[in-house]
């Protein structure tokens, strides 16, 4: 099974053989295994883990929202941003987190304003998790 | 016959240019650098979001407005990018001359035909010809951002689904290397679905009827086609910048080198000047003296 990991930013993994994936979808954890049927589904943010071909441990990954694509023999992960563990700095994350949650508990925030906050304090929690 | 202070004067001039010219080069090999990592990260979200767009149109699961052709194309919206700023070769006057020519040889064609320039040149330009805009966007090389495109592709979509345009097209300069732009004319929308599914040797294109979808797919659509034009619409103006910086390296890089020559040709000619200058009076002192002694 082929994954591809892109981001606006930058193409993280490219083509490369894979044996497990863990991701945080639209209904909770998804775990995909070569083989699985044809699917679409959004994606939250959250941890996403990649198992590679002939290894045991898993590599992990912050994903913000997304688009997952399995398809006969690939799969195609759509993240607006994603970053490896060495890539996040702790202090800014954790600001970026207090922040976030002060402002989700806001009460005059707009509704659109307050999904909005609600998804970056998933995003901050799970990049926080990864650096733990 | 100029004076020997004055081809002074002008070795020094051609000099300073040479300067500013090198200096802009080296300011744009810069630039371009960045602008260049930026398109090459991004052309493979692109690809393919164009990808899952096609893969889930042709599962036939969702109808949408954006992926069916119309029937006739009568109002089409065009936009044009330019740079904000010259002395790029013939980067904008290469759009320019394009444009016109398309808008010429559609204008009985088509019904309605609207412009959004993006980029001062292209907006001066046409507005001197008489071609009124809907919507002029500067300043945007300072900061292409992603917000913005997102934006700008959301009125499009809408005005499009609406019924106002039955097409979209970006015309542009495409970034292919340092030294070469490519100028296109791509329909954004509606979707062409066969470009992509033409590409062979594609596991991934074929699509399946079987597909799973979560949550249903008439309400991931929207947002999935929403992504995808506003990726599209920043990758176009992302090409442009980068395609303008290397437009500008280019021909810096030649300014520099035809200052470079002149001041050879104009040192030689003050040196034959100047030599020139010496016999004379050397013949002069010694005629002098040889008048002296007889």
């Amino acid at each position: 099974m082929m994954l591809t990991l892109v981001t606006p930013q930058k193409k993280m993994l490219s083509e490369v053989e894979i044996d497990e994936l863990i991701v945080p979808a639209d209904r909770g954890e998804l775990d995909i295994l070569p083989g699985h049927a044809a699917l679409m589904t959004t994606l939250r943010a959250g941890i996403l883990r990649v198992r590679l071909r002939g290894k045991t441990d898993f590599r992990s990954a912050a994903i913000s929202w997304g688009y997952l694509e399995v398809g006969p023999a690939s799969v195609t992960v759509l993240a607006d941003t994603a970053e490896w563990p060495e890539e996040i700095d702790k202090v800014r994350a954790e600001e970026q987190y207090r922040l976030a949650m002060t402002r989700l508990q806001d009460a005059g925030l707009a509704p659109d304003d307050h999904v909005l906050m609600q998804n970056k304090v998933l995003k901050e929690s799970a990049r926080l998790a990864l650096v733990r | 016959m100029p004076s020997l202070r004055d081809m002074r004067s002008r070795i020094a001039s051609v000099k300073n240019t040479q300067q500013i010219t090198r200096a802009m080069k080296m300011v744009s090999a810069a630039k371009l650098r960045r602008a260049q990592e930026q398109i090459i990260n991004m052309r493979p979200y692109a690809q393919r979001i164009l990808q899952v767009v096609t893969n889930v149109a042709l599962s036939r699961l969702v109808e949408h407005p954006l992926l069916t052709s119309p029937q006739r194309t009568n109002r089409v919206l065009l936009i044009v990018i330019t740079s904000d700023r010259g002395l790029c070769g013939g980067f904008n006057n290469a759009i320019c001359r394009f444009t016109e020519k398309f808008i010429r040889d559609y204008k009985n064609t088509y019904e309605k035909m609207d412009f959004i320039f993006i980029g001062r040149k292209g907006s001066d330009y046409f507005r001197r010809r008489g071609v009124t805009a809907r919507q002029a966007i500067l300043n945007l090389a300072r900061e292409i951002s992603y917000a913005m495109a997102s934006e700008m592709a959301k009125t499009c979509m809408a005005e499009f689904i609406s019924g106002d345009y039955d097409e979209v097209r970006f015309i542009y300069n495409e970034f292919k290397s340092a030294i070469s732009q490519k100028l296109v004319s791509e329909r954004i929308l509606p979707i062409d679905l066969k470009k992509v599914t033409a590409a062979p040797g594609d596991a991934n294109a074929a699509a399946s009827p079987n597909m799973i979808f979560e949550p249903a797919p008439k309400d991931m659509i929207d947002q999935l086609l929403n992504q995808h034009f506003s990726t599209q619409v920043f990758r176009c103006m992302a090409e442009s910048v980068a395609a303008e910086h290397a437009a500008r390296m280019t021909s810096m890089e030649n300014a520099t080198k035809n200052a470079k020559e002149m001041i050879g040709k104009l040192t030689l000619t003050y040196n034959k000047l100047r030599q020139a200058s010496i016999t004379k009076e050397l013949i002069e002192i010694c005629s002098g003296a040889e008048a002296v002694s007889d």
